[in-house]
């Protein structure tokens, strides 16, 4: 009977689909144990125009696994008794200095590079990681037509005449603003003082958002003035929206993006894993990293001699740039996004 | 004689119990065990501590517990008492427009959560859409972004289960029980009193996936409940995971008291259910006799319906277009279909999808297969082993995604595995079967209401007949619970097809599915074209529901239709 046809026609698809799936996994931890292939996980916007690159250039097979931050850091510390991937790529050198406190990270390599200025501050000692541009933290982003005249200074953010007027991200949220804190403690010189300073930013009428994208859009929509935000992420919105200027306060923190390599990874992986990274900051890469995602995360200003930053990236003359130690604040992440959201949010 | 499942002796029961142990408890426990013994899989020093267990009885962790606790108990409540009577008046009367009707519940299912609390807030925030037409009021805005809200929207999300597990019910409960009740003298409301207890199963089934879906989502729990200072454990558990280095020890403990918590509703299920028997579905089933009703009656009707999507599907659709088609962020009126462009130029979006697409209908199959023999175990007589597949199945829908899929690479990704070169971690494979053990507990308890209906006669008059065991399911089962069974593979097609959390942390390097690659627009700053994305997703997810539902309408005997047919 056509019915019955039907139906078996049916079962016997259902059961062909669980044989695939079967099938799949078979073929692919045969193909996973016969030969180790590079694994970058990359946050980077402009990592699969890289990957692509890269492999083009070296025929070495590349596989990328793109995600948040957050993601990507869980996957590692979930499988770090038997790690699947062979560089890390994330904005941030915290997350690099807590993974190098585990040894996670495999030391001493640093690639054939003259770094300039930038480059120099931010590279670590123990040779763990590398960096490959950095953003700035916080950026103020502002809208010329209805701010003529800024503030100049992180002070005058407490003063009334903003008040009500300044917004910036959760840091439990945002993967960038937590350097934005510590860089402010930093720079105010203790902890208890950078309590201080955001415990007034709020009594002035402190607007915290979640990350860039709601904190621009509460700019754009006038619920505040002056928007604290991570610098490529405002420069993004400046090319979209040529009212919207970026303004750095002095000091601003860097924050490097940066990529290392697994400590655990099969040796051949790890030799491939360096010359991804040379490839990143050879000519080509950086050529790579600047059209990869022209209004995201190619915004960066570069760590390599003779590197210029895109022409929409605002001059650094002048502004006054700090790095924090990230073996010293990574440790106190957690309890100051917790306090931070305890007493500020 | 067992009804059913096709005869496969015992080999069926332990094989069914094999999977299950493999794809959920195994892959569950490698997690939760890290609350006492987190040095197991290297994240610790302790091989036995209760400092994590009682470090969430505290401060924060337990506000934000009993928070998702009182919210998920209110929500699966508002799920049933606006679903009861939206499926009463699709199922039981011949109020117009009932296939779309139907078809917006499931629009309204496979929204992701974050969809309507987007809606929500774009809509009543300080300078936002309310305030812009002229709409001064406040006291909403303090409404919606707090408790209110959370519960609002958790409880809209529930209607859909309601909905769906009672229409099913509803549709193979024959009219001979109204008719009886009409016999002898009762009104129509009296006769709606004596059919409901016999639709309890698909009530209880809804309260407790409508608890459980509530206490383990994440979506509300992190754009509506936790920027307005309301704190709930998903959160707090997501919290501990994503600080830096990650407290697994501290999210599986407060994954502990999710997963305890469904044995609330599930006990209430257990009291409520004790010593019953719900099968009235049989070969003798009376066709249902849609009441007629008034024109006064069907613009009622129509008019609450309409309201209800119109919040349930307006306000998203408000999120969405605000989100992808303004073109600064949302904060003016200025439309730009910049975002639909730039999505359309981009071919990297396209292999995403079509993957999904691939991974959501195997999923589905999959799972429904799975589904349906965990329904028959549950609706059998109750045992132990009924009993523990019940709460396992509750316990897996209130685990947060987070959670499982943490647990697939503790459980799978083994040094001694690879060793003997078994390499399951971020396979295709292995995030499949992910994706099915993640759906089945749903799946399995919107297939239990239309089930624990179905009678022993049926298979036996086959078998009496001559037909072999998988014959007579085929001729005497399947006809009936056919749409059901479609239903629960949309279901699962739909959640899988937009799953973020456990494709985020299972996916194979180089093949995302199309909500990693949405999340990856949505993290690098292109927040209108990651919207625009996430429109278009949900749009071809019900283009491919709409597709199925057509393809079903004109491809299956006629007999399959019309039992068990809402619509029909």
């Amino acid at each position: 009977m056509p019915k019955i046809r039907r139906a078996r026609a049916a079962l016997a698809a259902t059961t062909l689909a669980i044989a695939g799936v079967v099938g799949g996994v078979e073929a692919a931890a045969g193909s996973a144990a016969s030969q180790p292939t590079l694994v970058v996980y990359s946050a980077q916007g402009y990592d699969h125009a890289m990957v692509a690159a890269f492999t083009k250039a070296t025929g070495i097979p590349t596989k990328l696994d793109d995600n948040s931050t957050g993601p990507l850091l869980t996957q590692i510390e979930a499988s770090k008794n038997n790690p699947n991937w062979g560089l890390l790529w994330v904005d941030g050198d915290t997350a690099f200095a807590g993974l190098d406190q585990q040894h996670l990270l495999m030391r001493g390599f640093e690639p054939s590079v003259s770094w300039d200025a930038l480059g120099k501050q931010v590279v670590p000692t123990d040779k763990s990681y590398t960096p490959t541009g950095v953003t700035l933290m916080a950026a103020m982003v502002y809208d010329s037509t209805k701010v003529p005249s800024p503030p100049t200074s992180w002070q005058q953010l407490l003063s009334s005449q903003w008040k009500g007027d300044v917004g910036m991200n959760d840091p439990s949220q945002s993967g960038p603003t937590f350097p934005f804190i510590a860089g402010m403690m930093n720079y105010l010189g203790s902890e208890a003082a950078g309590k201080s300073y955001f415990s007034k930013l709020k009594s002035n009428g402190l607007v915290v958002n979640p990350t860039n994208g709601p904190t621009l859009q509460a700019l754009s929509n006038g619920q505040i003035k002056l928007a604290l935000v991570q610098s490529s992420a405002g420069i993004g919105a400046a090319i979209g929206d040529k009212s919207l200027k970026v303004k750095y306060l002095n000091p601003a923190t860097l924050l490097p993006s940066c990529i290392g390599i697994d400590a655990k990874a099969p040796a051949a992986v790890q030799q491939e894993a360096e010359k991804f990274i040379e490839y990143v900051l050879s000519p080509a890469g950086q050529k790579v990293m600047q059209s990869g995602d022209p209004t995201g995360d190619s915004l960066y200003y570069p760590v390599i001699d003779g590197v210029k930053p895109l022409p929409a990236l605002p001059s650094l003359a002048g502004v006054k740039t700090q790095r924090i130690d990230p073996y010293k604040w990574g440790g106190l992440e957690a309890s100051i996004n917790t306090w931070f959201d305890s007493n500020i949010k | 004689m067992r009804v059913g499942v096709p005869s496969a002796g015992a080999v069926l029961p332990a094989l069914f119990w094999l999977v299950l142990v493999l794809i959920i408890l195994l892959p569950c426990l490698a997690f939760l065990v890290l609350a006492v013994s987190p040095r197991l899989f290297d994240q610790g020093n302790s091989y036995f501590t209760l400092h994590y267990l009682g470090s969430v009885f505290t401060g924060q962790t337990a506000v934000a517990i009993t928070n998702s606790l009182w919210v998920s108990a209110v929500a699966a409540a508002i799920g049933v008492v606006i679903g009861f009577p939206l499926a009463w008046v699709t199922a039981r009367t011949d109020v117009p427009l009932r296939g779309p009707i139907t078809a917006s519940m499931w629009l309204v299912l496979l929204l992701p959560s974050w969809l309507p609390s987007l809606g929500w807030v774009r809509l009543v925030q300080v300078d936002g859409v309310m305030y812009r037409v002229g709409l001064d009021l406040p006291f909403v805005t303090h409404a919606i972004l707090g408790p209110f809200g959370v519960v609002l929207v958790l409880g809209i999300r529930n209607v859909p289960f309601a909905f769906l597990a009672i229409t099913a019910a509803l549709a193979g409960l024959g009219q001979e029980f109204e008719d009886a009740a009409r016999v002898h003298g009762a009104s129509r409301l009296e006769a709606i009193r004596v059919v409901a207890p016999i639709i309890a199963p698909a009530i209880w089934s809804a309260i407790a996936i409508g608890f459980a879906e509530a206490v383990s989502d994440f979506g509300v729990a992190a754009t509506l409940a936790y920027p307005a200072n309301f704190s709930l454990g998903t959160y707090q558990l997501y919290a501990a995971i994503n600080n830096f280095p990650p407290s697994f020890p501290t999210a599986a403990s407060m994954a502990w008291l999710l997963v305890a918590s469904v044995g609330i509703p599930l006990a209430l299920q257990a009291r409520a259910l004790r010593g019953r028997s719900y099968a009235v579905l049989s070969g003798r089933s009376r066709q249902i006799v849609r009441r007629r009703l008034t024109v006064r009656g069907k613009a009622i009707a129509l008019g609450a319906i309409g309201f209800f999507l119109l919040i349930a599907l307006g306000v998203p659709a408000l999120g969405a277009v605000s989100g992808s088609l303004l073109a600064d962020y949302g904060g003016s009126f200025t439309l730009t279909t910049a975002n639909y462009s730039a999505l359309f130029q981009s071919s990297a979006l396209i292999a995403p999808v079509v993957r999904s697409l691939e991974y959501g209908a195997i999923t589905a199959t999959f799972t429904v297969v799975l589904g349906y023999i965990a329904a028959r175990f549950l609706t059998r007589t109750k045992t132990r082993a009924t009993r523990f597949l019940d709460f396992l199945l509750l316990a897996a829908v209130a685990v947060p995604s987070v959670i499982f899929a943490a647990g697939y690479i503790m459980a799978y990704n083994l040094p001694f595995l690879s060793h003997i070169g078994i390499n399951l971690y971020q396979t295709v494979g292995l995030l499949i079967i992910a994706y099915a053990a993640s759906s089945l507990p749903t799946n399995a308890r919107v297939l239990v209401g239309s089930v624990s209906q179905l009678q022993a006669s049926l298979q036996d008059s086959a078998r009496v007949h001559g037909a072999g065991p998988v014959i007579a399911w085929l001729r005497g089962v399947a006809p009936l619970i056919s749409r059901p069974l479609l239903f629960a593979w949309l279901l699962t097609f739909t959640a899988v097809f937009l799953e973020l959390p456990i494709s985020q942390l299972l996916y194979a390097p180089s093949q995302p599915p199309v909500s990693v690659a949405i999340e990856d627009n949505l993290s690098n700053y292109h927040f209108g074209v990651g919207t625009a994305q996430s429109v278009f997703a949900v749009l071809l997810a019900l283009v491919i529901v709409l597709c199925v539902l057509g393809a079903y309408r004109l491809l299956a005997p006629r007999g399959w239709r019309r039992i068990g047919a809402s619509h029909a």
